[in-house]
């Protein structure tokens, strides 16, 4: 072994790290300017959760403008908590947040449009400002499930601008407590109720009389009185909510690190490398490829935890959280089979899967906020350790053999890769997969029955979401059964686990779509299209699994003789003789 | 792994695991005799095309949950031999689509694999450690069948509403209802279920007062309304002179704002035995007092030989012979939000048959267990002034514990076996050759 064989994984793990922390430096204030960073750690209460300001000036810019910075002028990429702060004290007049990509709703309002940006200002609207009045008056008549997407698009803008007006006109944005309660027991406040409660007692406390000087300061360009009341402010918190003030700065760090975003790019990296291996300098880009992984999958786990932290809850709340889990679990599994065939089939796997999967979570992130308190039915940390854990992993257990059954067709037909030892290997792992996948679909669906059982005393309800668990089952169990049986052999349990794709993925964001049931956690309309795409892609995967073995490019030349293994189920006559076909 | 495999073809035999499995008839019986009927019955590739079944029935139930209730799909699908599975149900509902084709049920496809899977231990059964796995899991699934049969023929489920500070007694079955003929002073003289009511028959008991003609039985109604000057009404006696009940559709599992069926029907009340009419009545569970809680209930009046009856159309009610007062309803959401965060109901429960009294809190994942049935916060009346509790007796309950324990341990001896045994010789050969095996090609 080479000296630089031997000391690879270092040549893998120091970059990775490097970048890492490189990433996890946040610029400081600047001195002489308003401490926004402190300002954005400061803990409030949203929706029956305390989190920093950071958090809630971040959603409401993503559910106006669908990017966490902004555009004044020609300074791009401000921080969220500055248009949030300059929004409440009115000075957000030229801040590019409002999206609007509907051709039909700029020509409205007299407005160009800008192609790549999408974004305007409240000044550039307000000249227009009746004709949105009067288109969404008009919407407002008609039932929300028969609006066109102008309508929706006219209720959207609308709302949004309502949202500024209300940040200025009350000092926060609605359902936002700014306030910590006076004394235990009691509840937190919006600045608005603070500051009625305090003129009817003539004594306003302290937090209330901060956040008017802090405003006041900042709305008259005050930065060292801003500044001031500020740490007076945050010492209060600090001695007052000690653990609440700790948790708040950290997840102010936690959101500008986005550590989800490096998890992708490093999974980018890794496919990258990953492909490369195939053509050149095999052993060593594999090996990569696998530290790379190997790395990501450490960091992606503390960024997990990270969540579990905050949150106070297992790893899966909701929609956002069960794309970064299953990411999580395909990884693992697949670092896993690499790990024991180091022939480069998991790193591929691996590398779509965490990509794939952290992008879909950064599209599911525009809904809000990703930790939101849990409501009463969820609130319960035992099931949802155990029956959403294990159920999820079932997902992701089902998707890694989807995604090698991908793999083998793709390298079957279209390339000579598919050798007789890749094609042993990829069928005992997508073999092991699907059972990996049954013992966990199937525990992870009767625990949720458990679970219905003893919160309303019905074990089964054929629930949209309990049927799309069931169908996971089905089919794993029918893959099974299919080649222990004979009916299908090592292509046809290949081409029968592509399939699985489909049924997870429908169980997964197909059922949500229906609409309907206690589990549908919300209507998605660009990913109606996408989920019908990627079945459609699955589908002519299949069809291409499908062609007769003739035709593949790998065994219209390579010899293949599997050997029988202890691991897989006996190859029958039947399939000796295809294999025998296939020479000929 | 193919040692639960039944060849079903000559083809599908091989050497090793299979060396024990009994052999089938020679090739030269072609006749039905028992043992092809029982390899047939015991054949894995009989397994396959159920669990094909299956896979379809789960899929076009759940399709179908868009256009009915979940209910009316449990019922017509699963908990059924077969089932007309209309076109519709994969179209959005503004393309309307004529047609349908029949479909094995839940009952047939779930019995079916049950007997596949006893007659394919029936041909085969050893007992080895490495066949515990498969044995265990198997067992299990086969007590997770028979628990959904006995929860679907068992299992009662019901509903019992109480408003803050009063008392009830029973419970209401929401997806059955009956026509209820009390006496003036509120005395319960007998109940017609829906089921006879639907047929529209002439209605003919000893117990009834008088025998009862259902002209028109609407399975889902709107709330009555006032009738028009001149408008046709075959109502002649009644709250039916002045209301009108407009039938509706029945409703979907995707309805939010209603989550039941309200029926209302027509039926004339005739004098016993004499073909005489009392009157054609309106009666409508929107004036029941489900419906009704904080409002007075509108019975209809009938009335025979001086005597006078109150009728009501209402959810079937089950009487219990304990009682539970509802002392205090807690309702907490997120500040400034409609999500809840806990909802619970303080309850007094009190049994004069054994001298019970029992003050209890019931919240959401904190059930009350008693006398065998089980009450689960579920809803609450508007304005928070009353609980609903889900009511459940299921004799099976213990089953699918027992079961997922069986499948669960089953499935972990099974693929530990084969795993550990896998993971052996991988390492080895990994210890011996580092190579990638994807680069040889």
């Amino acid at each position: 072994m080479s000296t630089f064989s031997r000391y690879l994984p270092i040549f893998v793990i120091v970059p990775v790290c490097a970048y890492l922390g490189m990433a996890a430096i946040q610029p400081a204030d600047a001195t002489g300017q308003p401490r926004l960073r402190d300002f954005a750690s400061l803990p409030v209460m949203e929706e029956g959760r305390i989190k920093p300001v950071d958090s809630v000036a971040r959603t409401d810019l993503m559910l106006l403008s669908k990017i966490q910075t902004f555009k004044e002028g020609d300074k791009k990429g401000q921080p969220a908590i500055k248009w949030f702060l300059d929004a409440i004290v009115g000075k957000a007049d030229k801040a590019e947040v409002f999206r609007i990509e509907d051709p039909q709703l700029l020509d409205v309002l007299g407005l160009k449009p800008r192609p790549q940006w999408f974004r305007y200002s409240a000044e550039e609207l307000e000249p227009k400002l009746d004709e949105l009045v009067k288109y969404f008056k008009q919407a407002q008549k008609i039932k929300p499930s028969e609006w066109d997407p102008f309508n929706r698009n006219v209720m959207d803008l609308a709302n949004h601008y309502m949202l500024c007006i209300q940040m200025q006109r009350e000092f926060s944005p609605p359902l936002l407590l700014l306030i910590p309660p006076a004394a235990p027991g009691q509840e937190w406040r919006s600045l608005r109720e603070a500051v009625q409660d305090a003129q009817a007692n003539k004594t306003p406390d302290q937090p209330t009389l901060a956040y008017r000087e802090m405003l006041s300061s900042y709305m008259n360009g005050d930065a060292k009185g801003f500044n001031r009341a500020l740490a007076g402010y945050q010492s209060y918190m600090r001695d007052t909510y000690p653990v609440e003030s700790r948790k708040a700065a950290f997840e102010t760090f936690y959101n500008a690190y986005a550590p989800f975003y490096h998890c992708s790019i490093l999974y980018v990296l890794m496919f990258l490398v990953a492909v490369a291996s195939w053509v050149v300098y095999t052993q060593e880009l594999n090996r990569i490829a696998f530290w790379l992984g190997l790395c990501t999958l450490v960091f992606h786990t503390c960024a997990i935890i990270t969540r579990m932290y905050l949150q106070g809850r297992p790893p899966i709340t909701n929609l956002y959280s069960t794309a970064i889990f299953i990411g999580w679990g395909c990884v693992l599994l697949s670092l896993l089979i690499e790990g024991l065939y180091r022939n480069g089939i998991g790193n591929i796997v691996a590398s779509v899967a965490g990509s794939l999967t952290t992008l879909i979570a950064h599209n599911l992130a525009t809904d809000g906020d990703t930790m939101k308190a849990l409501q009463a039915v969820l609130d319960t940390n035992f099931w949802l350790a155990t029956h959403v854990t294990i159920i999820n992993f079932g997902y992701a257990a089902t998707f890694v053999a989807g995604l090698l059954g991908v793999l083998f067709v793709l390298c079957g037909v279209f390339t000579k890769k598919l050798d007789q030892s890749l094609f042993k290997s990829l069928s005992q792992v997508i073999y092991g997969s699907v059972c990996f996948a049954t013992l966990l679909s199937f525990t992870g669906t009767v625990l949720g029955g458990l679970w219905a059982d003893y919160s309303w005393g019905r074990f089964w309800g054929w629930d949209p979401k309990e049927n799309g668990a069931l169908l996971i089952v089905l089919w794993n169990a029918l893959v099974l059964h299919a080649r222990w049986g004979g009916m299908a052999k090592q292509r046809g349990v290949a081409v029968l686990a592509i399939f699985g794709n489909i049924v997870t993925a429908w169980s997964w964001f197909g059922v949500n779509m229906l609409g309907i049931g206690l589990h549908a956690y919300g209507f998605m309309e660009g990913a109606v299209f996408w989920l019908i795409a990627f079945a459609i892609s699955q589908l002519i995967l299949i069809g291409i699994g499908s062609i007769p073995t003739r035709y593949w490019q790998s065994f219209g030349t390579a010899p293949v003789e599997p050997t029988q293994t202890r691991f897989t189920p006996p190859v029958d006559k039947r399939s000796r003789k295809e294999l025998v076909g296939v020479r000929n | 792994m193919a040692d639960v495999a039944v060849p079903s073809t000559q083809d599908d035999l091989v050497d090793g695991d299979l060396a024990t499995a009994p052999k089938p008839a020679p090739k030269a019986v072609r006749s039905w005799s028992p043992w092809h009927i029982l390899s047939f019955l015991a054949s894995l590739r009989l397994t396959v095309y159920l669990f094909v079944l299956a896979f379809i029935l789960v899929f076009v139930g759940t399709l179908a949950q868009k256009y009915a209730g979940i209910w009316t799909v449990v019922n017509t699908y699963f908990r059924t031999v077969y089932v007309w599975v209309p076109l519709q149900i994969f179209f959005p509902s503004d393309v309307s689509v004529p047609g349908g084709f029949p479909f094995p049920g839940g009952w047939l496809i779930g019995g079916a694999l049950l007997t596949n899977l006893l007659a394919a231990h029936l041909v085969r059964f050893k007992l080895s450690w490495r066949r515990s796995g498969i044995l265990l899991i198997h067992a299990g699934l086969v007590v997770m069948m028979l628990s959904e049969f006995i929860t679907g023929m068992f299992a009662v489920e019901g509903i019992m509403t109480i408003v803050q500070g009063s008392t009830s007694n029973y419970l209401e079955i929401h997806d059955q209802n009956e026509l209820a003929i009390l006496t003036a002073d509120g005395k319960q003289v007998t109940t017609i279920s829906d089921r006879l009511l639907r047929k529209d028959e002439l209605i003919q008991d000893d117990r009834l007062p008088f025998d009862i003609k259902v002209d028109r039985y609407m399975v889902n109604s709107a709330e009555p309304i006032k009738i028009a000057p001149g408008e046709k009404n075959i109502a002649t006696a009644g709250d039916g002179l002045q209301y009108l009940a407009p039938a509706k559709a029945p409703v979907s599992g995707v309805d939010t704002q209603q989550p039941n069926d309200v029926p209302s029907a027509y039926v004339t009340f005739m004098k016993k035995g004499t073909g005489q009419s009392l009157g054609t009545y309106l009666v409508s569970e929107w004036w029941s007092e489900y419906l009704q809680m904080f409002d007075e209930p509108r019975p209809q009046i009938v009335e025979d030989g001086g005597k006078r009856y109150q009728v009501y159309l209402q959810p079937k009610r089950v009487y219990k012979p304990y009682s539970i007062e509802l002392k205090q309803f807690t309702h907490k959401v997120f500040k400034q939000t409609d999500t809840p965060s806990n909802f619970a109901s303080t309850v007094r429960l009190v049994n004069p048959h054994t001298n019970e009294t029992r003050e209890v809190e019931i919240s959401m994942n904190k059930p009350l267990s008693y006398g065998g049935e089980t009450f689960y916060q579920s809803g609450w009346l508007p304005g928070d002034q009353g609980t609903r509790l889900q009511v459940v007796r299921n004799p099976g309950w213990i089953m699918p514990y027992l079961s997922c324990g069986m499948v669960s341990i089953g499935m972990l001896i099974h693929f530990g076996l084969h795993l550990a045994k896998f993971l052996k010789t991988q390492m080895k050969k990994s210890r011996d050759t580092i190579a990638p095996a994807g680069s040889a090609a």
